[in-house]
Parts: structure tokens; sequence; C-alpha cells
């Protein structure tokens, strides 16, 4: 099902919001963009920030650079900024500083990612809105009659049996290919094909290489032509 | 400072664009910016401030001016919210306390959870195009690798799932007959079944299996007196 764009841009008048449930999603959503827009702001430009808000309940959300109890004592207390003159010190936020950019670089990588693997998406989508018009079968099933459905019903499970004997001889032994990946109930035959998520959960994500490693993508996907490298990096 | 800036492309900073997040290395470019950032985020907050009817305050220390910007922008307002905040419990402050490093890492895991499960109903979707082209050729199931055919799999028992539910419905509501010409007069007929339209048993010449039916065989009741099938589904 294709994903309900949002309203977009509204104009909004600056005064306290008179719906509750609107109320508690705004502050959600702007204090998150403001956190976001404090960060931004110590990284491009290298200054300490402090953000203290109260959540409609009353509950404190705070975001610092470097600590939020830091800047509030540094303003607390009138102090003058210090530190410039101790080497330790120095050492320590530069420690700090490169940490923050090599997780800006990260996060900067998977949204990216993230980018990439939407549009890739709606391609999918248009495609598969496209192949409708093609043939019968390919139409959401809501749309089909008894009879197609049976026929549909038949050919899936045609094609079921050549999966299972494809992953047999793939698996180069007499038993099933599928216990590889899946659970088989020798009681009625069958077999449980594992959800494509766990079998994508058996390697870890590694987060600097983004995702999946490549030993386990798949092979079919050049079929379709969508790349699986991202091309950023 | 001591903070190691690297070169930036000097580019117009007053266009929206996508921002490469690292310190500014240019000096004027940095200050301007600053300028700008500082004077939206003070208004975001007096926003969020007024819109949701809460207490908050701002402090940016900037290398420009030893004086903190503020906001609220009186020093009195501000120390108020403060001792608000700094009078709750230790536990309660730290909770959803977040320095530099936090947040980014926080972000990060929601953005990794997101691209997982994009990447997931990117590769279901693709499994079901995948299963419609392996209707009308076998072949290509020699393509697949494991990985591939142990999600084709899945795909194939969702959708059977799915038919049995569908198929549980029309039969449980409505008479099969009365189904067949209510589906006729809500359905674009002409846009999807072009009459040079073949229905694809009659090209797919899947082997019978030992034991097996050759085709599908269907019930009476979708047929017309002839005994004809699919084909009244074709103008």
């Amino acid at each position: 099902m294709a994903k309900k764009s949002s309203m977009g841009r509204q104009k909004i008048a600056i005064a306290k919001i008179p719906k509750k449930n609107h109320l508690q999603v705004t502050f959600s959503k702007r204090r998150s963009g403001l956190f976001k827009k404090a960060s931004e702001l110590c990284t491009l430009c290298g200054v300490e920030v402090a953000i203290i808000v109260f959540s409609p309940a009353g509950k404190p959300f705070s975001f610092g650079h470097h600590e939020v109890d830091t800047v509030i004592d540094r303003f607390l207390t009138r102090r003058p900024k210090p530190a410039e003159s101790v080497p330790a010190c120095q050492i320590l936020e530069a420690h700090r500083n490169n940490n923050i950019r090599e997780l800006n670089f990260v996060l900067a990588h998977l949204l990216n990612q993230v980018e990439f693997e939407r549009k890739n998406g709606e391609e999918l989508e248009r495609f598969r809105i496209a192949n409708e018009k093609g043939v019968w079968w390919e139409l959401p099933i809501e749309r089909l009659g008894t009879g197609e459905l049976e026929q549909l019903k038949l050919a899936m499970e045609e094609l079921r049996r050549n999966v299972v004997e494809q992953s047999s001889m793939l698996a180069g032994d007499h038993r099933s290919g599928m216990e590889l990946f899946g659970t088989v109930d020798h009681v009625h035959g069958s077999i449980q094909f594992q959800d494509c998520e766990d079998v994508l959960e058996t390697k870890p994500l590694d987060h600097v290489n983004g995702g999946i490693s490549s030993s386990s993508a798949p092979a079919f996907s050049n079929y379709l032509n969508f790349r699986r490298d991202d091309g950023i990096f | 400072m001591s903070v190691a800036f690297v070169d930036r492309e000097f580019l117009d900073i007053m266009t929206r664009k996508k921002i490469v997040l690292e310190p500014i290395a240019n000096e004027s470019t940095r200050k301007a910016t600053y300028k700008k950032r500082k004077k939206g985020l003070l208004k975001k907050v007096s926003e969020l401030s007024t819109l949701c009817g809460i207490n908050a305050c701002a402090l940016i220390y900037s290398p420009y001016d030893p004086q903190p910007e503020i906001w609220p922008p009186s020093h009195g307002a501000v120390r108020r919210v403060l001792t608000k905040f700094r009078e709750m419990p230790a536990m309660e402050r730290s909770k959803k306390m977040l320095n530099h490093e936090g947040f980014l890492t926080q972000r990060i895991a929601k953005a990794n959870e997101q691209l997982r499960k994009l990447r997931k109903d990117n590769r279901e979707k693709e499994m079901i195009h995948v299963m419609y082209q392996c209707l009308t050729a076998k072949d290509l199931l020699l393509n697949l690798n494991l990985v591939d055919l142990n999600d084709l799999g899945w795909v194939i028992d969702n959708t059977v799932k799915e038919i049995d539910r569908r198929v549980e419905t029309l039969t449980t509501n409505v008479e099969p007959r009365q189904m067949l010409v209510a589906r006729f007069e809500g359905a674009p007929v002409d846009d999807h079944f072009p009459m040079n339209r073949q229905p694809w048993y009659m090209n797919h010449a899947m082997p019978a299996q030992p034991g097996q039916d050759a085709g599908p065989i269907l019930p009476d009741v979708n047929a017309d007196n002839d005994g004809n099938m699919v084909q009244n589904f074709y103008r």
C-alpha cells in the first residue's frame, strides 16, 4: 500500500493550540526539530548550547552541547569561559568534537540510504501499478472473482512446489533445502518458510558500511536493475 | 577554540540546500551562519513555548560574545526556568537529558530502524514481482539463490493466505454467481482486459506433476452453459 503523503507545510497561528492531541503531537515534532537545529548549529559554528523544555505533562526534556549541566552552570555562576589555557581540556574537547563529527557522518550516510530506499519503494509501487494493467492475476486480490482466485491459488501452489524442489537441488542433498531456512513439519509434511525479515536479520547490521553485508545479498536483484549500493560513498 | 576545521566549498549559504554537517572553515561564513541560525533557533523555542503553552529556555554561548544569547530575553525569566528544572529530582532531569553524542546516537538508531523496515518492505515488493514473473516463466527460478527462494516461498504463502481469506469472505457472504455479476458491474473491464490478451494458462505449459492434474479445474458455478471457464471474463 502506498504511503499517504502528509498535508505539507501549513501556515499556523502562533497561539496556544486548542486541541490536546494536536498540541501533544506538535510538541513532540517541534521539540525533535528544535534539538536537531541546535545540534546543527553546534556542529557548524562551534558554539555551546543548552535547551530546556517542559512537556505539556510537565516532564523535562533537555539538550546540551557539550553537556546541559555545564552550560547551565556557566550561566548561573556567571563564570566567563575558562579552560582555554588548560591543554588537557583542549585535547578532551577536540576528541569529543571528533566523535561528534564521526556520528554526524554515520547519520548522514544512513539518511542517504533511507532516502534511497524510499525512492526505491516509490518506483516499485509505480512499477506494480503499471503491471496491474497487463494481466488479471496481478490485480489486487480483492478485485478477483472466485474462479480467478481458485486458478491463482492452484498456480501459486504449483509454484511453491517448484520453489521447494529448486531449493532442495541447490542445497545439494536429499533433505529439503528449506530446512536451512525454514522449519519442516514432518507430521503434516509441510514446510514453513522463514519470514523474509528473519533471514535478512541473520547478519548483523554493519552501521558504517550501511546495512547488510554483501555476502548475504540476494542474487536476483539484477532482474529489476535496482542497485543495492547507494553509490554515495 | 581548538576545533579542527575542514575546508568547505564557499557557496551561497543563504539558499536552501542540503548542508554538510562539518564545522565551517571560512570565518565570515561561519559568523554569518551563526547569526542566521541562532536567530532561527531562538524563534523556534519561542514558538514551541507559545504553541504548546509550556515553559522553555535556551542558552547559546558563542566565541563572538562573552554574554550568552538567551530566550526568554530576560535573565530573570531564564533563571526561573532553570530553577524549575533544577528543582526536579535528578532522575527526572536525566531521563530525557541528551548531550550531543547521545542525541546523535538516538537519531542513528531511529534511522537504522527506518532503513530496516523500508528494506524489508521493498524486498517484499520485489519478491511479489518475481513471483508473478515466475507464473509465466518457470525458468526464472533457476536464477535465484537460496535466500531468494526462501523469500519467494514466504511471499507465495502470504499470497495464498490472502486468497483464502478473500475466498472465505466471498463464499460466506454472497452467492458466487451474484458476486460474479457484481464484479463485472464494478470493474473497468476495457482497461484491464484488452481483447488481444490471452488467459495466462493458455500460454502456460507447466508440465504435470506425477499424480497431479494437468491444469486447474474449476467448479461449475463459474462456467457458462457450455462449460467455458475464464474465456467469459474477456471481451
